[in-house]
């Protein structure tokens, strides 16, 4: 689906952002990219799109050279969403903020509107459908910045850092809907440092450090390698450091409070079990 | 020990709200706590924020009722000026907060606001540096620095100005984790060193929860719950206010519930795991 | 955007040159200006713009001038073509298009040289208000964050499809629109914060702020300095006088 081909990206001060990246995304999954600010996160999102063109290798979208087209005709494909909503908005309404990407793309009118609607109910904004977007709150316009990729139905979701500034209840909606993606079949990319959020998501994670890729794999591996998480400075899961910590422990690393919470309950259970025949 | 604040039955409406922003919120600090304001997205943390340190009702107008009094002073009746020197405030966004090309001068500013002469702002700025570890980077430019340095430079000219209070607005909200820990632990030391009282506004709890005195936690404008990490992260209504639980405290509460592990600290990670080992889990 | 960043933006540099007190680079481009507007023919403009070049080659800014030159070039070609057609003097229209390049790299080599730190310490010896002082320095300060934020509206706009490439005159001035309405929206949430900050940090509390930075001119500046009226001075008396005999 999206490849990267011995990808390397210097910026013009003579910084070396990305130094041979050579991964693929496949259909349907579920990637979670992380590390450090100034790894290349961002530089490498940015390459898929055509947003940044490689210094050299070559970035490959559906096996099309992304030298060889247009950032627009990419981004049908490939929708990211950045992490300043204030960096889009702009229209007269919200309605019409989504669909703007849906005109550009020439989307039909009526088919527009159909889209439009089902976008603003996907995310609760049908009663701000007339409102002026520069209007609502920060985690509206967050919403609607995820309404307006979604509404035009990309098969690949990019999201950068989608949680910064976000509560609990907003993060879980995030979570839910990040999930919901997946089970359509559409490849979501997550870059992020929450690493408490992305852990029970239990994604493909890529690791990065100064360019490079240190590490590409299950969460469950990856994220109980303790030496290679320090070296890219990237957080450890708080259930990983508590089942790291305990002798026995089942075969992987519980996904979230309450996977942990049961199986200490069944010790317990065995243990007064055990107890109770001697 | 004197409140370093105290806020009594306060009530704040924008001009054209429909809704208070503020609802007869009443909260003390003392001295040197370490106190942090959770609550969910609109709640009116900022607007809270801002009539602490004055900003409310000095720079913005709106219905104002109640009162606020920082070190005994009260906040309506003091200027912008004596309040400055009172409140810190370092606001989410460093680089707005950053006014001159160079590091040093931008840690003097709210000193050459205050017409501080010439030797005692060399000298405050000096000590700013020393205790935010940024010498090396004191004749840099804001451009030339990383998200985590211009915060860092941008606490130096609030800690310049030597506030006994300094309110933090969801400071780790761009810095990576290890970034994040590092600006904990440093306010940590700040609390530990100067005595400085902070107030700080932040999702992430994980973070904050092991050097924080208390949580405060608000929904639309009311303050909801205020007590010891504890005593809030345990309480039942604290998953309906989207207080972000840390996931392993969540482990540790559904064991207090069935009254295993039920003392007052919060376990870390480790911590909660050999306590699992003792009792032959 | 290229134009604005290579001509205008300051950037920090280790030349003698900027080490200059700022008063004397402000002198030193003052009279560049002035001299380009007395010239009278297309030889006398080449000199001085040859000194500029030998200029900003010292103050190791050459690269970026000969940009911001070539940069200029295009747009005072459009000057040269107008002149054309109504004074129908070549010369006269060369030297007029050619000027225009002057005054910009003129000001433009005291822009790149000086920090907003320095034009804030020349525009309080100038005695100007201090909001005003203030708000210009921000605004310097601010321009490559501004540009910073530009880029990033575009790439978030192209990545909704918007062209930016493509269509006629009318329809690429309407593609700005999705642009320029969060650049400003940006901007003015920006100054709101940066209003919180000034106030939250005592701006304003006295009427005669005092200063962190001392600014005493060195010999090296007053030598420059005179040297500079001197070669003004000399100047403009051959261009006037004696050149005029030479040229052929």
């Amino acid at each position: 689906m999206i490849e990267f081909r011995d990808v390397t990206y210097i910026h013009e001060n003579g910084v070396k952002a990305l130094d041979g990246i050579t991964m693929q995304m496949d259909a349907g999954e579920t990637i979670a990219i992380v590390g450090e600010n100034g790894a290349g996160k961002t530089t490498l999102i940015k390459h898929v799109t055509g947003l940044l063109k490689p210094t050299s290798g070559a970035v490959l979208v559906d096996g099309v050279n992304t030298r060889e087209t247009s950032t627009a005709t990419l981004s049908r494909k490939v929708g990211i969403a950045f992490q300043n909503p204030d960096h889009q908005l702009f229209s007269e309404s919200v309605q019409e903020e989504i669909a703007f990407a849906l005109k550009n793309f020439g989307f039909p009118p009526d088919l527009v509107e159909k889209r439009v609607t089902w976008g603003l109910q996907l995310f609760g904004l049908e009663e701000y459908k007339e409102s002026s977007p520069l209007i609502l709150s920060g985690g509206e316009k967050k919403r609607l910045t995820l309404a307006c990729i979604l509404a035009w139905d990309p098969e690949v979701v990019i999201l950068d850092e989608p949680t910064v500034g976000q509560d609990a209840i907003q993060k879980e909606k995030l979570a839910g809907t990040i999930k919901m993606l997946g089970s359509t079949g559409k490849t979501v990319v997550v870059v992020s440092h929450d690493i408490e959020f992305l852990w029970p998501l239990q994604p493909r994670v890529v690791v990065m450090k100064s360019g490079r890729i240190v590490a590409d794999g299950p969460a469950p591996e990856l994220m109980t390698k303790k030496e290679m998480l320090e070296s890219a400075r990237v957080a450890e899961p708080q259930l990983v450091s508590f089942y790291q910590a305990l002798s026995r422990r089942p075969e992987s690393p519980f996904v979230d409070a309450l996977e942990a919470r049961l199986w200490i309950e069944e010790g317990e259970a065995s243990h007064r079990g055990g107890s109770a025949v001697t | 020990m004197d409140k370093i604040l105290e806020i009594e039955e306060l009530s704040f409406r924008y001009p054209e709200a429909a809704k208070k922003a503020v609802d007869s919120f009443n909260l003390d600090i003392g001295e040197s706590e370490i106190v942090v304001l959770a609550g969910p997205s609109g709640c009116g943390k900022s607007t809270l924020l801002r009539t602490i340190n004055g900003l409310i009702p000095h720079m913005y107008n709106g219905d104002y009722s109640g009162d606020v009094r920082v070190a005994g002073s009260s906040v309506r009746a003091s200027s912008m000026r004596d309040l400055a020197q009172i409140v810190g405030f370092l606001f989410q966004n460093p680089e707005n907060q950053i006014f001159m090309f160079t590091v040093e001068r931008d840690i003097a500013f709210g000193l050459e606001n205050l017409g501080v002469p010439r030797p005692e702002m060399r000298r405050r700025v000096d000590e700013a540096i020393s205790l935010l570890g940024i010498g090396n980077i004191s004749q840099r430019a804001p451009h030339e620095l990383s998200d985590g340095q211009k915060q860092r430079v941008a606490l130096a000219g609030v800690l310049a100005m030597r506030p006994r209070l300094i309110i933090l607005d969801e400071p780790t909200s761009l810095l990576d984790p290890k970034t994040a820990m590092e600006l904990v632990d440093l306010v940590a030391r700040l609390r530990k060193e100067l005595g400085t009282t902070f107030v700080v506004v932040e999702h992430r709890l994980d973070l904050l929860v092991r050097v924080a005195d208390r949580i405060v936690v608000m929904d639309a404008g009311a303050k909801v719950l205020d007590g010891t990490p504890r005593d809030v992260l345990f309480s039942e209504a604290a998953d309906g206010y989207g207080v972000a639980v840390p996931s392993v405290t969540q482990v540790q509460k559904m064991l207090a519930r069935d009254g295993l592990v039920a003392d007052g600290k919060i376990y870390s990670a480790k911590e909660l795991a050999s306590i699992m080992e003792r009792r032959g889990a | 955007m290229m134009w604005l960043s290579s001509g205008f933006i300051f950037r920090k540099g280790a030349s003698r040159y900027h080490r200059l007190d700022p008063r004397v680079k402000l002198l030193v481009s003052v009279l560049m200006f002035v001299t380009a507007l007395i010239v009278r023919s297309i030889f006398q403009l080449a000199i001085v713009l040859a000194f500029m070049v030998a200029v900003a080659a010292i103050a190791t800014v050459l690269k970026r001038v000969a940009r911001t030159m070539a940069l200029t070039a295009t747009f005072s070609a459009l000057i040269f073509i107008i002149n054309v057609v109504f004074t129908r003097n070549l010369e006269t229209s060369a030297l007029y298009a050619s000027r225009f390049v002057a005054i910009v790299v003129s000001t433009s080599l005291f822009f790149i040289t000086t920090s907003p730190d320095e034009l804030e310490q020349v525009m309080k010896m100038f005695r100007l208000p201090r909001d005003v002082v203030f708000a210009f320095v921000t605004a310097v300060r601010f321009i490559p964050v501004m540009m910073l934020d530009a880029l990033q509206i575009m790439d978030a706009q192209k990545s909704r499809g918007l062209e930016l490439e493509k269509g006629n005159l009318l329809r690429r001035v309407r593609n700005m629109i999705p642009i320029l309405i969060p650049l400003v929206v940006n901007a003015v949430v920006r100054s709101g914060e940066l209003a919180e900050a000034m106030e939250s940090r005592a701006y304003g509390a006295v009427p005669r702020p005092t200063s962190l930075a001392v600014y005493r001119a060195k010999t090296v500046d007053r030598v420059v300095a005179v040297a500079a009226v001197l070669t003004f001075a000399f100047t403009a008396y051959s261009f006037y006088f004696l050149l005029p005999t030479f040229v052929p």
